[in-house]
């Protein structure tokens, strides 16, 4: 065989054996790494509403999908909206529980971010970031609170904790909220709120 | 050809006198990437050898076959279908390991530790000799990477594999997880290998 053909069989088989293993391996664990992602979401869901019996999917379009949550007694808990949006470093993916009239904010959670280890990561931070988050009065948009105070009760009602040193990675979190609140209410203006594709889970 | 070394040094090399880090600076950016927390240096340090230890399995079985011209593009291949595996494993079965070392993962293809012993050693030894080469060099990457992220663990958070380890006294440098810390760690510990080297040397001659 002269060598440029040896040189295209060798890669070539190279390729097909490694390229057969990957789309094995792939299948393998395809279902598994699809209900992690699954799993996260109904963690995240009991997280922000802890009453949570059942959850199904309201509302999606882009970045912006909402779970509606009913207890044990069918009775609505309120929504969970997962949302992401830009932050320092790399997007920002959360969720957040609201009240069935989307007047407060039950609690925030944070399920994907790249910010500053040890600065901008703080929003994952239950203790310096998150408890600020719980009952938040969010029928106007919700603002900052700079420098930070040490009790939530020193709050104005829609006000929430910067985090010292991190103000940058504090406020794409709020804008992402801001944002997210002004969708859900036209979105519910329009009635668009349909419970139609019921897949409880 | 150099002189057969034994089983023991030719593991051993690894650990200390090849050292990936410590002595061949090599595979800088998982380390000083990954390396705020112990677990995320572990995770990494065990992704890196699963497939350094089977791409140099494969890569010695079929040395004879490889034409040189195209060795490269076989290794990367050979290594890129393992890290994919290991890539793959992760997200399926520790998904928040997995997202911890986020894009690092995939980066181990680059990683000049695996190319250069399939490079340097690999392909010019035996299957068994590559095994153990392959065993040593990532015992030795592991080594180095749990050293420096313990170090930059405990100063930079106060903890060790997550558990508090200082008091409340101890007021975590912040910059020891960041970049920054990775840089200095790394620049300290790599002064103390040079340290201890010139001292061993100094003392044989």
């Amino acid at each position: 065989m002269s060598l440029s053909a040896r040189m295209i069989v060798v890669l070539t088989v190279v390729g097909l054996i490694s390229g057969s293993f990957l789309s094995v391996v792939g299948l393998l664990t395809k279902e598994r790494i699809a209900m992690n992602q699954q799993q996260e979401i109904q963690n995240a869901i009991s997280e922000v509403l802890p009453a949570t019996k059942t959850s199904h999917k309201v509302f999606e379009d882009g970045s912006l999908t909402i779970y509606e949550s009913r207890d044990e007694n069918d009775n609505p808990v309120g929504f969970a909206v997962y949302t992401s949006g830009t932050g320092f470093q790399d997007i920002i993916t959360l969720m957040y529980g609201i009240d069935p009239s989307f007047s407060k904010i039950k609690a925030l959670t944070i399920l994907e971010q790249k910010e500053t280890p040890g600065l901008g990561a703080k929003i994952t931070d239950e203790s310096s970031f998150l408890r600020y988050w719980a009952g938040r009065n969010c029928e106007q948009p919700l603002s900052l609170r700079k420098p930070a105070v040490e009790s939530p009760e020193d709050l104005a009602p829609s006000e929430v904790n910067a985090i010292t040193g991190a103000t940058i990675s504090s406020e794409k979190v709020l804008d992402i909220v801001n944002l997210s609140l002004e969708r859900l209410k036209e979105i519910k203006q329009k009635g668009q709120l349909s419970s139609e594709e019921k897949n409880a889970t | 050809m150099p002189l057969k070394k034994s089983i023991g040094t030719e593991y051993l090399k690894g650990l200390w006198d090849e050292n990936p880090v410590f002595r061949q600076l090599l595979g800088m950016c998982p380390t000083l990437a990954v390396t705020n927390a112990v677990i995320n240096g572990i995770a990494m340090g065990l992704a890196t050898a699963f497939v350094l230890i089977l791409s140099s399995l494969v890569v010695s079985s079929i040395k004879k076959l490889i034409p040189n011209q195209v060795r490269i593009a076989t290794y990367i291949v050979i290594i890129a279908s393992f890290v994919t595996i290991a890539d793959r494993f992760l997200a399926a079965f520790f998904p928040p390991i997995s997202k911890a070392l986020g894009p690092y993962v995939p980066l181990i293809v680059v990683n000049c530790i695996i190319l250069g012993r399939q490079e340097a050693f690999s392909s010019r030894n035996s299957i068994g000799r590559s095994l153990i080469d392959a065993l040593g060099m990532s015992t030795g990457f592991i080594l180095a990477l749990l050293v420096l992220s313990s170090i930059r663990e405990i100063l930079g958070s106060g903890t060790l594999l997550g558990y508090p380890l200082l008091g409340a006294w101890f007021k975590p440098w912040t910059i020891m997880i960041l970049p920054a810390g990775a840089f200095i760690t790394l620049g300290v510990l790599l002064g103390i290998a040079i340290l201890i080297e010139s001292k061993t040397k100094a003392r044989s001659a």
